[in-house]
């Protein structure tokens, strides 16, 4: 389990990362659509213990703390998502980040990436065996075809694969309660996967599961099930007007289930002074705008790039 | 993989696919081979027979009747190192994978500023054999149109080996369309044969660049995949009218030979386009436009598409699908204009 150091400090970089990437869409540094994490950094941060370099993860169109914590370098990140001539050129943006060598991707299609991590494991299954992948979705891809023949096909070929499922309950604007039948853990159970529900801001929970889910994945090769509950903090999008979801909701949400302010109590709990904690806030925060700085110090694409790599020798 | 001298005769394009399929397989062992019954079955069509005998079923295996997963997991197979070969069964089931192609398949090298590669091919087979609207299809203008996905669409049985090849070799994802009619047909009863010896080790095919398969001075008649032994069978019947057509064949929708296409419509006053999928925003349309862009003005052109869906009645069939017969007319329509 990570330390409460250790948790407070990823949990902040996150945060730090996210709020940086929110102003640059509000002062139009970043001109297309954005989804933030804010809310949900505990789920990612934990999860990165159990990661390793063999593994694979395909995220969705909130896939910037996955990416994080799967080792996606975070200038070459910021950079794509700033618009440079970052991890991919600038022809992927926020929602389409591909990095072959942390084995890391991620797609703007609700529960599309489930098939596709469905290949990575394929991969791993026959020439990679030791290394998972992770198949992050949403509540709402729950709803998806892929999603479901994605579990029956992992299943009937015993892939080695994690679906991790983050549920904050809102499908944009639409609540689970008007979409999605029965319990979401229970949906694996139908295809003989093994599932784990768990609170996302609770670090032991997420700890239990994720321990659980991934060494019953790699030790069988065969595919597992987390939903994790968690609140979403901002609107689906930057600039989502939010008024859908009942104010005392999100106040109840923003005291009680923020990961932040979790992490910090649990860090008062280990004895840190209020000096300590803010000396170390000081430290994360230099760090993160570090990257956004080398992050901003990228050009922008060469505008031929924009014309080249439709295929690979055309 | 041979068949005995005496049974060659029986050699479909089927046998063909199949024997390409088994070098390649034996020559890179990335190679994957999955989809509907093509384990123990060997294909509806025959085209993976034997495979999962030789190979084993990790690499030759059946999937659940569920296109969206395993087209996707070829696409992430193809991301990770692999070398997968899917077989959409019918062409008309793209459908309900979609998205995997347009957004996925397709989008993927470029979004990722080149970063990753999806060297997939999906085989599969179109065109109509009397099975209707939803079984009859060729669809090639329906990849064609989607930037990022190479389409070939052989003709004859040397570019079903040729192409098939290539297709397998290249990095990028290719649509591979076989035409059920050249699965189906024993190759020496084909108008057109250009399978000298099938045993020969295969060559991959030139991508991207159109064959004449026939010389003619009147008419050029412009068309790809089983409209190309049509177009064979019309010619002959042309020549008997005094006529004289060449054929050109596509081969490649993506890339397409625009420039060999402009080249070849100018060895006749008149060109025919011929193409078996739907005429609007389709094949046809974009030949003509290619070539007028070209050479303005220096060939009169026509074109000989579907403008309905197919009918399930031979007898309506006729009416909707060209044929060798309704090449000729439209040739002869065109050359009086």
């Amino acid at each position: 389990m990570l330390t409460p150091r250790q948790l407070y400090e990823t949990v902040l970089r996150m945060r730090l990362l996210e709020e940086g990437v929110g102003v640059a869409v509000q002062t139009g540094e970043i001109h297309g659509e954005m989804h933030l994490g804010i809310g949900q950094e505990m789920v990612s941060a934990v999860m990165g213990q159990y990661l390793q370099p063999r593994d694979a993860l395909v995220s969705t169109h909130r896939p910037h703390l996955h990416a994080l914590v799967k080792g996606v370098d975070p200038v070459q990140m910021l950079a794509e998502l700033l618009e440079r001539d970052g991890l991919n050129h600038g022809k992927g943006g926020h929602m389409h980040l591909f990095d072959p060598v942390a084995s890391f991707m991620c797609t703007g299609i609700v529960g599309s990436g489930a098939p596709i991590a469905a290949g990575y494991a394929l991969h791993r299954k026959l020439v990679a065996q030791g290394g998972l992948t992770v198949a992050v979705v949403g509540e709402g891809a729950m709803n998806q075809g892929a999603v479901f023949e994605t579990m029956n096909l992992a299943a009937v070929l015993s892939l080695p694969m994690v679906f991790l499922c983050e549920n904050n309950d809102y499908g944009i604007s639409v609540p689970r309660r008007l979409s999605t039948a029965g319990q979401l853990v229970e949906r694996g159970a139908g295809f003989g996967i093994n599932g784990w529900e768990c609170d996302g801001v609770d670090q032991r929970a997420l700890d239990e599961a994720f321990s659980a889910a991934f060494a019953d994945t790699r030790k069988h090769s065969r595919p597992t099930l987390i939903v994790a509950h968690v609140y979403r903090f901002r609107g689906h999008y930057e600039g989502d007007t939010d008024h859908y979801r009942p104010a005392e909701e999100k106040e109840t949400a923003f005291r009680d289930r923020d990961p932040l302010l979790v992490a910090r109590r649990d860090l008062v709990g280990a004895g840190w002074s209020d000096e300590r904690i803010v000396a170390l806030d000081g430290e994360i925060g230099r760090e993160v705008s570090d990257w956004f700085e080398a992050a901003r110090s990228l050009p922008f694409p060469d505008p031929s790039e924009a014309r080249r790599g439709t295929f690979v020798d055309v | 993989m041979c068949e005995s001298a005496g049974a060659s005769d029986r050699r479909t394009g089927a046998h063909l696919v199949a024997a390409v399929l088994m070098e390649e397989m034996r020559r890179d062992e990335g190679i994957v081979v999955f989809g509907e019954d093509v384990g123990a079955l060997g294909g509806v069509f025959g085209a993976t027979r034997r495979l999962q005998r030789e190979f084993g079923d990790t690499r030759v295996f059946d999937t659940p009747i569920s296109e969206t997963a395993f087209v996707g997991m070829a696409i992430g197979a193809a991301q990770a190192g692999l070398r997968p070969i899917v077989e959409i069964m019918f062409v008309d089931f793209i459908g309900v994978c979609f998205d995997q192609v347009l957004n996925q398949m397709a989008k993927n090298h470029y979004m990722s500023g080149g970063r990753v590669r999806v060297p997939l091919v999906m085989r599969t087979a179109v065109g109509s054999i009397g099975s209707a609207a939803q079984h009859s299809q060729v669809l090639s203008a329906t990849f064609a149109h989607i930037p990022g996905i190479k389409v070939l669409f052989p003709a004859t049985p040397g570019d079903l080996r040729g192409l098939l090849v290539a297709a397998i070799r290249s990095d990028d994802p290719v649509v591979f369309l076989e035409h059920k009619w050249l699965l189906k047909s024993r190759l020496v009863e084909l108008p057109f044969n250009d399978a000298d010896s099938p045993d020969s080790p295969v060559e991959p095919a030139a991508v991207g660049k159109v064959r004449r398969i026939r010389d003619g001075s009147d008419v050029t008649i412009i068309a790809s995949g089983w409209m190309v032994q049509q177009a064979v069978v019309a010619a002959r019947e042309l020549e008997t009218a005094d006529i004289s057509a060449g054929i050109v064949d596509i081969r490649s929708l993506v890339p397409l030979d625009r420039e060999g296409l402009a080249s070849e419509a100018l060895r006749a006053p008149c060109a025919l386009i011929v193409d078996e999928d739907f005429a609007g925003f389709g094949t046809t349309g974009e030949v003509m436009a290619s070539i007028a862009e070209r050479i303005p003005g220096e060939v009169r052109m026509a074109r000989h598409a579907l403008d309905v869906s197919q009918p399930a009645a031979l007898v309506l069939e006729e009416q909707v699908v060209p044929s060798a017969r309704s090449i000729a007319l439209q040739a002869k329509r065109l050359l009086r204009a």
